[in-house]
């Protein structure tokens, strides 16, 4: 069924082709033949094509230096696609032979199946009919038991025995007929019988079998011989293509060598010529080398007869001067030899001396050791007296301290009772002035009917003290709230705050808090030999000296100084913090310097003690404002203190001349002043009233007198009229009495009158 | 010559020292012949020795290394197994032994290794030439602890059956096919491989095919009987190897209940990739096993080619492949699945993303089908290969598939031949495969994968 098909090498497809042609039609199947022809046909156009294409493509050579490089790439590319293309039919070549047969096989099995099922058809056909007449026979079986007449059921007998027969003779025939369809004109052996039927189908299976077997070993045989061929081609052709390849690398390898040989070739001329130069410039050289060799050598020739005669007469001048030498060399060494010996006399007398003087070393080094014992001694019994030196030094400072704050505390008590005792004074003298007043008022007014007016001093509204309101220095203030500071765990704080000043929305922690922050921050305005100073001492103290040198930096010198640049942190605080807390703190106004506060300190002075009253209550409201604003230290960032700084000092533009002479010493209080206020005080009656009160009492005194008089004389009339009064009393008992009735004129009746008025 | 040259040296000389001794000895160490070569060496000796009684004493890993080349050099190919098995493996001396025992050995198919090949081909000759009931079970089992660490493929192509008496075979001569199923199957049982896989180790494929070669005339049908015991020792034994990678079981008449009992029997297998059943008369039932293994298996190639399936095996092979992420092949050549199992196959592609190979040569397959599959073209990107050879797709069938063709870029086969396909749509599908291919080619920079189509074709070729 398959014919000897020849095997596809695409190089001899046309000899295929026609070999195709020629062989003609194959027994099978024709189409798949075709198939191939044509799809060889096709490769055969691809690869022209394509072959055409690659040819185009090199005619076209886009660059030549790419074209160089690519001509070995361009043949490698060739080769793999032809190569490909190669494998792929040719397994396709292969692979035909395996759908060939497996096309076959489904005819087959087609086949097969449809006569399969013919068979199967005819089969049910025959059972169909058969089972119809076995129901007849049986039927008729039924009747026949019926029947009793020996004759009728003979008949019936052979009926169905005729039946029976033709049942059989139609299986028979359906056999035979099996048979027939199987292999008509092939006679069957009679003696094989039925099965023999079979094997005679089997016969005819075995024969296809074997013919089918032969196709596939034929098959087998083509395959192997397509396979075989395959190999070879695809051998021979990857050789072919190898060589091709090798040839293009080869060639390109040629051009290479060639170009490379070129140029290497022209490099070679180009050297030698060179050589040849250098060769030419070397034999110039060397000939010019040798003229001037020649040259010198007779320059130098000469030169060095010249050189030659000097030198002979330097010779002879040297040995004269040699023996001239020689002459003074004698003469001094004896002179030498004499010195020597003086020196070696010297030299006895040099050790004689330093053995003297080594003595003396030694007893001086005796000396300076006991020196040194004594030395140390004492260090360590001055270091000792130090010691205890400074100990008594810190102890009396304490002491000092303790003292100091005593006497604040008594100046302070002092002070009050100073205030007590003058307000008392001032008190009783003012309520003898008021007398006075009232006293002249009633002269004025009962004894002289003149109109009073009240006079008007100072001095009379005046309540306690006189006071000269002192500024304090910064660094008083410093003192004073570091001192505080120190002092703030033992005492009560508001003892503190009564000597302590500070403006109403500040209060001394606060301050403290701004001053420890500016110390910490603006160290760069200390001065390096202060710093080295202020290592060894306290850090109170240390914080002190550290400000002071500071406020001296930035011109603070005064309290207002100092409260200022204290409001201006707080204002530049309350700048950053939200405005909730920007209405604490009162803007800081600028207050006029010079003039302005020579005048300001007089009311001061004068308000002075008002004030005092007040200041309790507003210690009260400070500490509650302290407590508020005793977090603002901490929210100004240290990086911003030197921003605060530098805006203070822009803004605290003042005259430094008109501050500076003011500084006072403290405590100092002015009584220059009292005594004039006392005798004020006193002589708050002028003289003239009084010369006029001198007049009044000498007259008043003689209006007394008289008064006197009159008076003495009403009570002689008063004693007269008691007199008389008892004397009618009297009267009045005698006549009411009973010895009266008993007399025989009564008295009654001869005084009449005197009855009547009582 | 010693005396020769020794006399020819010593007689001009003669007069003058004539019997010294030391003299002599001079002359003769003066030979121009002799040299110290001549003496061997002590260790050549030694290791002559140990050559010549290896089969009783093998000393080799005690030597040095150089030494052992030598021993290994000179030793002989027919030392006993038991000797050299686990002691020797030096590739040069199973190369060796393998050239002296066979002519043809192809060192491919046993993963390059000599030693490997030796022990494998000596196996399988072993169970090939073993008849049941005569041969000593013993015989395979001994060499078992000597190549358990070596075999790793067992692929035998004959089993022979037991030994019969003769009349049987002569009278049943005319009864075939039909009397020799039932009767004698008890002692038609073949080799047990059981126990032999249970010891190897290291097996990943097994290759069997039960049946005879050769038999010439002496053909009985009964020779090539895959009974129902051999199925379920069979079974038994492929489940409890749990190394096994490729399983084929070709040309042995295996039937749906076979396929079935063995399918459950590799059902969760976890090894398992390769299953090969082709060849046989698998049906509808051994088709649906097969698909419940594609669901419960990481079977990455399964081959039924030239079976009984038709269309409802394909249908549900079709169902498990839908969701099924694992298999990368799937061979149904000569089968009957006909449009009714084609269309559903091409729905299932529609799913799929996982297969690459799609064999349906020969299955009666026409337009609806090729329709289906046009549309499955246009979709998928992970078909490569499909096969529609000899089936009944008809020119517009053609024409269809090239309009799927013209939207694909990832095909690189597709097998068209005697199918009906009018020639210009074959040319230009063809011409689009060439295509996809060049395509595939500057993808990957990599030309291997023409020869790729060769390999895959490779195992396919014979068995047509």
């Amino acid at each position: 069924m398959n014919p000897p098909v020849p095997l596809g090498i695409l190089e001899d497809k046309e000899e295929e082709h026609l070999a195709t042609q020629v062989l003609g039609p194959s027994i099978n199947s024709d189409n798949p033949q075709e198939r191939i022809q044509a799809r060889r046909l096709r490769i055969a156009a691809r690869l022209e094509a394509r072959r055409r294409e690659a040819l185009g493509e090199y005619l076209d050579g886009k660059k030549e230096s790419e074209e160089d490089q690519s001509k070995s790439y361009k043949q490698k590319e060739e080769s793999r696609l032809k190569l490909a293309k190669l494998l792929l039919y040719g397994t396709e070549l292969v692979t035909n032979i395996q759908v060939a047969t497996d096309i076959r096989e489904i005819h087959r099995r087609v086949e097969e199946e449809e006569l399969k099922r013919q068979r199967l058809e005819k089969l049910e056909n025959e059972v169909k009919t058969s089972q119809d007449k076995f129901d007849d026979i049986t039927a008729k079986w039924e009747e026949g038991i019926h029947k009793k007449i020996p004759q009728e059921l003979w008949e019936l007998l052979n009926s169905q025995q005729v039946h029976c027969a033709g049942l059989i003779e139609d299986k028979n025939k359906l056999i035979s007929e099996l048979q027939q369809a199987r292999g008509p004109g092939h006679s069957v052996p009679a003696r094989w019988g039925r099965l023999g039927a079979y094997n005679w189908e089997l016969k005819i299976k075995d024969d296809q079998y074997v013919k089918d077997l032969k196709k596939q070993s034929e098959d087998i045989c083509v395959l192997l011989e397509r396979m075989e061929e395959q190999v070879k081609t695809v051998m021979r052709t990857f050789r072919q293509e190898l060589n091709h390849i090798e040839k293009a690398f080869e060639v390109e390898r040629q051009e290479l060598l060639s170009s490379n040989k070129k140029k290497w070739e022209r490099a070679l001329q180009a050297h030698n010529a060179k050589e040849l130069e250098y060769l030419m410039n070397r034999l110039k050289k060397v000939e010019d080398y040798e003229k001037q060799l020649s040259k010198q050598r007779i320059w130098d020739f000469e030169e060095y007869n010249m050189i030659k005669i000097k030198l002979e007469q330097d010779v002879q001048i040297l040995e004269q001067q040699l023996q001239q030498m020689k002459a003074t060399y004698q003469l001094n060494q004896e002179k030498l030899e004499y010195n020597f010996q003086v020196l070696k006399k010297r030299d006895e007398e040099s050790t004689m001396i330093k053995s003297q003087q080594k003595r003396k070393m030694n007893r001086l080094h005796d000396v300076l050791n006991n020196m040194r014992s004594k030395y140390a001694k004492q260090i360590k019994q001055f270091q000792e007296e130090n010691q205890s030196l400074t100990s008594d030094y810190k102890r009396l400072v304490i002491q000092f301290k303790e003292l100091q704050k005593a006497m604040r505390h008594f100046v302070l008590i002092d002070e009050e009772k100073f205030r007590d005792f003058w307000v008392m004074n001032e008190e009783e003298a003012k309520g003898l002035i008021s007398r006075a007043f009232d006293v002249d008022r009633i002269i004025h007014t009962q004894h002289l009917g003149l109109p009073w007016t009240a006079p008007d001093f100072w001095f009379l509204k005046n309540v306690g003290p006189l006071f000269q309101q002192q500024q304090k220095s910064a660094t008083q203030i410093l003192e004073e709230v570091l001192m505080q500071t120190e002092e703030e765990g033992s005492e009560a704080d508001q003892e503190l705050e009564s000597y302590l000043d500070l403006p109403k929305q500040v209060s001394a922690s606060t301050t403290r808090k701004i001053l420890m922050l500016l110390c910490d921050e603006s160290g760069f305005l200390i001065e390096s030999k202060l710093l080295s100073l202020l290592q060894p001492l306290e850090k109170s103290e240390c914080y002190l000296l550290r400000l002071d040198a500071i406020f001296s930096a930035l011109g603070v010198e005064s309290e207002d100084d100092l409260y200022k640049l204290v409001n201006f942190f707080l204002k530049y605080r309350a700048q950053h913090l939200s405005s909730q807390e920007g209405e604490m703190m009162p803007a800081l106004e600028p207050v006029p310097k010079g003039e302005e506060e020579e005048e300001k300190k007089e009311k001061e002075e004068e308000e002075e003690e008002e004030d005092g009253e007040s200041l309790e209550e507003e210690e009260a409201e400070s500490l509650v404002e302290e407590e508020e604003a005793s977090t603002s230290p901490r929210l100004i960032h240290p990086n911003d203190v030197l921003k605060i700084l530098e805006a203070f000092v822009k803004g605290l533009k003042k005259p430094r001349d008109a501050r500076a002479p003011v500084k006072l010493q403290k405590a100092a209080r002015d009584n220059s002043k009292d005594s004039d206020y006392w005798k004020a005080l006193a002589t708050v009656i002028p003289r003239s009233r009084q010369n006029l009160w001198d007049g009044l009492y000498a007259a008043l005194e003689k209006y007394h007198l008289v008064l006197m008089r009159r008076a003495e004389l009403l009570l002689e009339c008063n004693t007269l009229e008691q007199q008389n009064t008892e004397l009618q009393q009297l009267l009045q008992k005698y006549l009411g009495s009973k010895i009266n009735s008993e007399l025989q004129v009564p008295p009654t009746q001869v005084l009449p009158i005197s009855t009547k008025s009582n | 010559m010693f005396t020769k040259s020794f006399s020819a040296t010593w007689k001009p000389r003669g007069p003058n020292r004539g019997s010294n001794v030391r003299l002599m000895r001079r002359i003769i160490a003066e030979d121009a012949e002799w040299s110290l070569a001549i003496v061997p060496l002590l260790t050549d000796l030694c290791i002559r020795h140990i050559v010549k009684n290896f089969r009783n004493n093998p000393i080799l890993t005690q030597l040095l290394p150089e030494h052992q080349q030598k021993v290994l050099r000179q030793l002989p190919p027919d030392l006993p197994l038991a000797v050299t098995a686990n002691l020797i493996d030096d590739e040069n001396y199973w190369h060796r032994c393998c050239e002296q025992r066979w002519p043809v050995c192809h060192l491919d198919c046993h993963g390059g290794s000599w030693k490997r090949l030796f022990f494998e081909r000596h196996l399988e000759n072993l169970i090939k030439h073993f008849i049941p009931g005569s041969t000593d079970p013993a015989v395979i089992l001994d060499l078992l602890p000597l190549c358990r660490n070596y075999v790793r493929r067992i692929r035998v192509d004959q089993f022979l059956p037991p030994v019969q008496l003769r009349p049987p075979p002569h009278n049943g001569d005319q009864s075939d096919s039909g009397s020799e199923g039932e009767t004698e199957e008890p002692s038609m049982d073949h080799y047990q491989l059981g126990e032999l896989v249970a010891g190897l180790s290291q097996l990943e494929e097994l290759d069997l095919v039960y049946g005879i070669k050769d038999c010439g005339m002496n053909f009985e049908w009964n020779l090539f009987l895959f009974t129902y015991r051999d199925c379920q020792s069979l079974a038994a034994t492929i489940k409890a190897c749990h190394t096994l990678k490729v399983f084929r079981l070709t040309r042995s008449k295996v039937d749906d209940n076979k396929a079935r009992i063995l399918i459950r029997s590799l059902l969760d297998h976890p090894a398992l990739e390769k299953l090969d059943l082709s060849h046989n008369c698998i049906g509808d039932r051994g088709a649906r096993a097969a698909a419940k293994l594609l669901s419960h298996s990481r079977l990455r190639v399964l081959n039924l080619a030239n079976n009984q399936v038709r269309a409802p095996g394909a249908q549900s092979l079709a169902h498990a492949l839908a969701h099924n992420t694992n298999l990368l092949s799937l061979n149904l050549r000569l089968n009957c699945i006909e449009d009714e199992g084609g269309q559903a196959l091409a729905h299932a592609l529609q799913t799929n993303k996982c297969l690459t190979t799609l064999h349906l040569g020969g299955n009666e397959l026409s337009e609806p089908t090729a329709t289906l599959l046009s549309q499955v073209l246009s979709v998928n990107t992970t078909l490569t290969k499909i096969n529609l050879s000899c089936n009944h797709i008809g020119p517009d069938g053609g024409k269809q598939l090239l309009e799927g063709m013209s939207d694909n870029k990832t095909l690189l086969e597709f097998d068209l031949r005697l199918s009906d396909v009018a020639q210009e749509s074959e040319y230009l599908i063809g011409q689009a495969l060439c295509a996809n291919r060049e395509e595939a080619r500057q993808r990957a920079l990599n030309p291997s994968h023409f020869s790729a189509p060769l390999t895959a074709k490779g195992p396919e070729n014979p068995v047509g």
